[in-house]
């Protein structure tokens, strides 16, 4: 610890400290224009010059450390003189187009010049006016504007590890740039968009069309995957200009991915439903609320009279918990059914299955806090910068800053790979081997035996790879596991879970400080809705169904009998067909999007005597639907989602209701007040009071809160026994654990199917793509500006031997169909697949799966993300 | 009393009055005969507020919206975006001056950064309808084209007319007018 004096004020700090960094400890703050918390300080805008007393001089206060008994002065005479100059030296090509640039109104150098009076340059030189860098789609670079502070440079390669931008020239004509004049092309984050101090860098899809003062922030949640990412709405009379951030701000400290930044134009796109449709001789026809809502309840009343079990409701997992949760009791009390399902099934079901059942919890014992100190991280079949950019972006920071190993196991190279220790690669559907061999491998003390070898090499795995990744293991003291939807949405991905938590007990990860397992969500709120009963397995608190003690809970706290019986979406098919379900709701989900067999799927819906769709677009089964019921979206109603990491935050509206659509709670609301059947909430604001007052430890809480402390329940005591024992309750998840791997059934010894790969043939994998998430984003215009068309994604070698450009043709054929696809030759990829976006899977996709996809026996969980293939140039 | 009754019967009072409107009638006229004769307005006059145009004629708003952002009365809307034939130009794509709620007191001609607003002599506009005096920047460029030299003279009597100069490499505000059709 040293002493420095402050303006007077003495004040102790960390030896090492910045002398900015002391001088905020004693209230002092010194303005910046090149600092920023989370990147290495540069120095390079000489706005922090402070004065020493003795030696009489000005440092800079961003990159001197302090020392024992300095006397700095922060506002003195000198001081004021030295930015002064500074920022007329800044503006001395400035071109002092503020009044066109887009910055103008919220600029740093703005503001900046205005509290030092240096409105324009004493200095005598030209105007820089080099006309724009306008190649890019999304952003603009105007050299002329920029100060050369470098911050979007070192974003991009600290924070980013893009690098994607630098420096090019030097001196004068140093401008900022994509290398060597070519067109942007990167993660299009938009994160050197967010801290460029002047407009040097602007947005182009709203370039022009707003000024800064005019627009309202709404601070909110970013429901496209699991990160939680805060960010700021800008709206400007209740329509949403741009999505913005602050330094800082929420779990992902003001990063945010491109689907976040850039895809919001679909909630104002003119296509989007804004009347209530109901089905009149075969076509939609636009109906009104106070018509259509009766007819839908008394038809369900019908339905529902029968029997139990007669519907069954599907429910998208972006929706907050909130939705999930009135939904499912809808369906459970007023319908009385247990056939629900949600977008989750697909998304997390084949992992949350094994550790709800090992662990009790669905939250993770360790956050990104926790990535970033680890000493090796596994990435488990998951492009981390894709389906959960921000942890990415902890990943990246770990190996940057802690120099942690990285392994990722994983088919083909992503953008994380060039980082990582060693790219495992091995065939989809393998991870379940994988795991069972590697688990093999660390319990002999680290030696592959032959066969051992054998079967890595017969999976398509490198063995020195394999070898330096056991050895890490072995010797490391925090290793985090991080699975990805390849992983979870593998054939085998129930096994390979179950398979991963064991070896986490074997090794003790479980019961280690900073160890543990991430699985990435790709849905905004998969880990919530669970958690809210939003499937045949759980009711709300993930107890289990199953279990009549479980049930004797939620049936005395809701005065009702609750059905044992029911199902996923495999059962929910089967009944339907077999015509015991003659209802069925959907809340934003729609399964043709993860059902290949669309032929089947369509004529199995045809059968229902009712299907109501509530959706804020148009469909598949939006064309099914007897009602189709407009719905808000996130950024139209409020409620809470949880993250990835276990947070649980609020999604604030920004925007009024789109033409006629309401929030998916109050068309439940009205369905059950039209069934008599009213359920016990009079508003939207008494389902959040009623999910925190039984689940007091899900009360929001931000990245700098205290862990969710496992509190006691106020009313339904029993559910304490299962709650979710968290970060700071090790000890019981490890003794759950025990408990669990003694119970479990032991792993199956034979290598569970998986597909077999002919010379001549390519395993088509179904990926997600960075620029995109699900299939609402291809409704939004800046987004396909990005990425506009599904291109399969073949190894570079191969298409260059057969001179295959960027766009060329290939014709694609599987026993089931063949489809004509345009190509992008990608290197990285292994010699023995291709990918292709799974946002693009039209009917051109899933007529290659036709027939060919199965369900997980235990999970239920649809397979269908990868088929042989076999590849021929069209000429 | 008798001054008084005097006073009274005498009106002396209308007397007084009369002498004072017969005063009048050998001073200097000052009522104008509107709307035969007009007055000499000064430069500095601060009528309805036109748009300009560079010299070739095209537009000078570069659609900043400083005047919507000073206008104490919040009449004006200014809906800018990129200019269709010149990416990397800004340009007003709608722009409504609403001269109902105006109170002509020149802050948007102060604020605007291009002298593409101005101040004339014009007064007398008048409609049927609210909606007649809310003026598109057609409207007002029109008028602007109208007004001839006064609202030239409005931003040099107003020491104004510096911006003027933007034209050149080294003005306070660099926005060259655009040339269009190559």
């Amino acid at each position: 610890m040293v002493k420095v004096t402050i303006n007077g004020k003495e004040v102790e700090v960390e030896s090492g400290t910045t002398i900015l960094h002391a001088a905020e400890k004693a209230g002092f703050p010194i303005p910046t224009f090149c600092y920023n918390p989370r990147m290495d300080p540069a120095g390079s805008c000489r706005i922090c010059a402070v004065e020493l007393e003795d030696s009489k001089r000005t440092v800079m206060g961003c990159i001197t450390a302090v020392s024992d008994g300095m006397k700095v002065l922060t506002e003195s005479a000198k001081v004021h003189d030295a930015r002064k100059t500074n920022l007329e030296l800044l503006l001395l090509h400035h071109p002092l187009d503020c009044p066109v640039c887009d910055c103008g109104g919220e600029c740093p150098l703005q503001n900046m010049s205005f509290s030092y009076g240096a409105s324009d340059s004493r200095f005598e030189s030209h105007r820089n006016d080099e006309p724009e860098d306008l190649k890019s789609d999304v952003l603009v670079f105007n050299s002329n504007r920029c100060i050369l502070c470098g911050k979007c440079v070192r974003i991009c390669d600290e924070i980013q590890d893009v690098h994607a931008i630098g420096f090019i020239n030097r001196g004068f004509d140093t401008i900022i740039g994509p290398p060597l004049g070519k067109k942007l092309d990167c993660e299009f984050c938009g994160d050197c968009l967010e801290v460029c101090p002047t407009g040097a860098i602007t947005d182009r899809f709203v370039r022009y069309q707003f000024r800064p003062w005019q627009m309202e922030k709404t601070e909110t949640t970013c429901t496209a995957c699991g990160s939680g990412c805060r960010m700021l709405v800008d709206t400007e009379s209740e329509a949403i200009v741009r999505i913005s951030s602050k330094e800082g701000l929420g779990p992902n400290e003001g990063s945010i991915c491109v689907v976040g930044r850039f895809g919001f134009n679909y909630v104002q796109n003119k296509e989007r439903l804004d009347k209530v449709y109901f089905k009149k001789a075969q076509r939609l026809v636009p109906g009104k609320w106070q018509e259509i809502m009766p007819k839908i309840a008394d038809r369900l009343r019908g339905i529902v009279a029968g029997g139990s079990g007669r519907v069954a409701g599907l429910l998208s997992s972006r929706v907050p918990l909130e939705d999930a949760f009135l939904f499912q009791r809808f369906i459970r009390q007023t319908l009385r059914s247990n056939f629900i399902d949600s977008g989750a099934r697909r998304g997390l079901m084949n992992l949350a299955l094994p550790l709800a059942k090992a662990t009790g919890s669905l939250r993770p014992l360790v956050d990104h806090k926790d990535i970033e100190a680890a000493n090796v991280i596994v990435v488990l079949g998951g492009d981390p910068a894709a389906e959960s950019n921000i942890t990415g972006l902890a990943i990246k920071k770990a190996v940057r800053k802690n120099k942690a190993n990285l392994y990722l196991v994983h088919g083909h190279d992503v953008s994380i790979s060039t980082r990582a220790k060693e790219v495992i690669r091995t065939l989809p559907g393998a991870e379940a081997d994988f795991l069972r061999l590697l688990r093999k491998s660390l319990a002999s003390g680290g030696t592959l035996d032959i066969a051992s070898k054998d079967a890595f090499v017969a999976m398509g795995a490198s063995l020195e790879g394999i070898e330096r990744l056991i050895a890490d293991l072995g010797a490391a003291k925090k290793v985090v596991f991080v699975t990805g939807r390849r992983f979870h949405g593998s054939d085998t991905g129930l096994e390979a879970s179950e398979e991963l938590l064991r070896l986490l007990s074997e090794k003790g990860w479980f019961a280690s400080e900073g160890s543990g397992l991430f699985p990435l969500t790709e849905l905004g709120n998969d880990m919530g809705v669970l958690m809210m009963g939003g499937s045949s397995e759980w009711l709300p608190g993930l107890l289990e169904v199953s279990n009549a003690e479980n049930r004797k809970v939620w049936e005395t706290h809701w005065g009702t009998q609750l059905e044992a019986s029911g199902g996923g979406i495999r059962e929910i098919l089967a009944g339907i067909e077999s015509g015991k379900i003659k209802a069925l709701i959907t809340m934003g989900e729609n399964p043709f999007e993860y059902i290949p067999d669309t032929a089947l799927l369509r004529e199995t819906l045809s059968k229902l005597e009712l299907l109501v769709v509530i959706d804020h677009r148009q469909s598949d089964i939006a064309d099914l639907a007897h009602f189709l019921l407009p719905s808000a979206t996130a950024f139209e109603r409020g409620g809470h989602v949880v993250s990835a990491e276990g947070f649980v935050q609020p999604i604030a509206p920004s925007m009024a209701y789109w033409g006629d659509s309401l929030p998916e709670a109050e068309i439940i609301f009205q369905l059950s007040r039209h069934m008599g059947a009213a359920l016990p909430f009079d508003d939207f604001s008494a389902i959040t009071r009623e999910i925190f007052r039984i689940f007091p430890d899900l009360s929001p809480s931000t990245r700098n809160a205290s862990h969710f402390q496992g509190g006691t329940g106020e009313i339904l005591l029993a559910i304490t026994k299962t709650q979710p024992p968290h970060k700071a309750h090790r000890e019981s998840v490890v003794a759950k654990v025990g408990e669990w791997m003694k119970s479990a059934p032991s792993a199956s010894s034979e290598s569970a199917a998986r597909l077999p790969v002919p010379e001549d043939a390519f395993v088509l994998q179904l990926s997600k793509s960075i620029n995109h998430s699900g299939t609402f984003t291809i409704q939004d215009a800046s987004l396909m500006t990005i990425e506009g068309e599904g291109l399969l994604r073949v190894p570079r070698q191969w298409a260059r031997k057969r001179k295959l450009k960027k766009g060329s043709c290939v014709r694609v054929r599987t026993a089931h169909g063949e489809a004509s696809l345009p190509v992008d030759p990608v290197a990285g990829l292994s010699d023995r697949e291709v990918h292709f976006p799974i946002h693009f899977a039209d009917e051109r996709i899933q007529a290659l799966f036709g027939k060919g996809f199965s369900w997980n026996s235990r999970s239920g969980v649809p397979s269908g993300q990868s088929i042989t293939v076999t590849l021929e140039p069209v000429l | 009393m008798l001054k008084k009754f005097l006073n009274t019967i005498l009106f002396s009072e209308i007397g007084q009055g009369l002498k004072l409107t017969f005063r009048h009638m050998f001073l200097r006229k000052i009522t104008v005969q509107y709307p035969k004769e007009k007055l000499v307005l000064a430069d500095g006059y601060r009528g309805f507020i036109v748009h300009r145009r560079y010299d070739n004629g095209v537009e000078r708003c570069v659609g900043c919206d400083l005047c919507e952002a000073i206008c104490p009365a919040k009449a004006i809307r200014v809906v800018s975006d990129i200019h269709p034939e010149v990416p990397d130009r800004r340009y007003a794509k709608e722009y409504t001056l609403d001269f109902t709620r105006c109170v002509f007191c020149g802050y948007c001609v102060v604020a605007c950064p291009v002298n593409a607003l101005s101040m004339t002599k014009e007064f007398a506009h008048s409609s049927f309808t609210r909606d007649g005096l809310i003026y598109s920047k057609e409207q007002m460029l029109a008028l602007g084209d109208r007004s001839g030299n006064d609202s030239d003279a409005y931003l040099k009597v107003r020491n104004m007319w510096d911006a003027e100069d933007s034209g050149k490499d080294e003005g306070r505000y660099h926005f060259p007018p655009i040339t269009l059709g190559g």
